[in-house]
């Protein structure tokens, strides 16, 4: 009775793992991505609603992009692109209003906000001082989460965003 | 992998992710009901994504050549960016997710006229 109470209790065990895990083959997007091919290779992807932002290859440069998803493809941004910039993370809000933009630019990294109806770059300061790598807005755009660098240390900071 | 509550500052417990190791490139749905994340390393790297509210484990299946880099979950967890590694290039990968998740709506949602404002 004891080996097949065992046998018992490990298939009771694998059943209940079989029900909490699953493999799923979620449903590729081709037309978007041959549309985004197209446009260069792409880096840092961030999806918020109908909106995603990217880092696109152009050439030697690279540049942030936004696409509409619902068909309108990219939309410009007038005033973020900079020649003179490396963009090297993104992160766009739900309503596609708000992107916060991790780049190099004249010999330093910095963290930006680019409101889209604005047309205005903001840059935000390290407190204390440190050097941003990853970015992360929240979908409402009220608040970004942004990974920093200070004397050997990865720290992640909030930030509040009037 | 951490989970915070950032009103209490309470860690949240994650039944799976806690022992699928190391991870990449976290990535939470509107209300933190799923978190992706990308989990082990090279050509093993798998995207796993946790359903706190039922529990469920869910693995997704690419495609054998896809080596996926980062991830974005977008916030009502109806799609999936990826970051993969290319010949010479990375490149983006979009997946729909949704005939495998519910969506994870903001509070106050009313219908699929809001459904790009992601404002409660």
């Amino acid at each position: 009775m004891r080996p097949r109470a065992r046998l018992g209790g490990l298939v009771g065990a694998l059943a209940l793992f079989a029900s909490a895990c699953t493999a799923d083959m979620p449903r590729p997007l081709a037309g978007i991505d041959r549309q985004l091919d197209q446009a260069g290779a792409g880096q840092s992807p961030s999806l918020a609603g109908r909106w995603l932002a990217l880092i696109a290859a152009r050439g030697e440069r690279q540049e942030v992009l936004l696409v509409d998803l619902e068909g309108l493809g990219p939309v410009p941004l007038p005033g973020l692109n900079r020649p003179d910039a490396q963009p090297l993370a993104v992160s766009v809000d739900g309503g596609g209003e708000r992107l916060a933009v991790v780049r190099q630019l004249e010999g330093r990294t910095e963290l930006v906000l680019y409101r889209r109806r604005a047309m205005a770059v903001e840059r935000i300061p390290m407190q204390p001082a440190g050097v941003p790598r990853r970015v992360s807005l929240r979908a409402d755009g009220g608040e970004l989460a942004v990974e920093v660098s200070r004397d050997g240390l990865w720290q992640v900071d909030l930030v509040r965003l009037p | 992998m951490v989970l915070q509550d950032q009103a209490s500052g309470r860690l949240l417990p994650l039944r799976h992710l806690g022992r699928h190791t190391p991870h990449h490139s976290p990535s939470l749905s509107w209300n933190g009901r799923y978190l992706a994340v990308l989990a082990g390393a090279g050509r093993q790297r798998r995207v796993l994504l946790e359903d706190r509210a039922t529990g469920r484990l869910h693995r997704l299946l690419l495609p054998p050549d896809l080596e996926p880099e980062r991830l974005s979950l977008a916030p009502d967890a109806r799609r999936l960016a990826l970051e993969v590694a290319g010949p010479g290039r990375a490149r983006l990968r979009l997946f729909d997710l949704a005939a495998l998740l519910e969506p994870d709506r903001p509070p106050g949602w009313l219908g699929q006229g809001n459904a790009g404002a992601g404002r409660p």
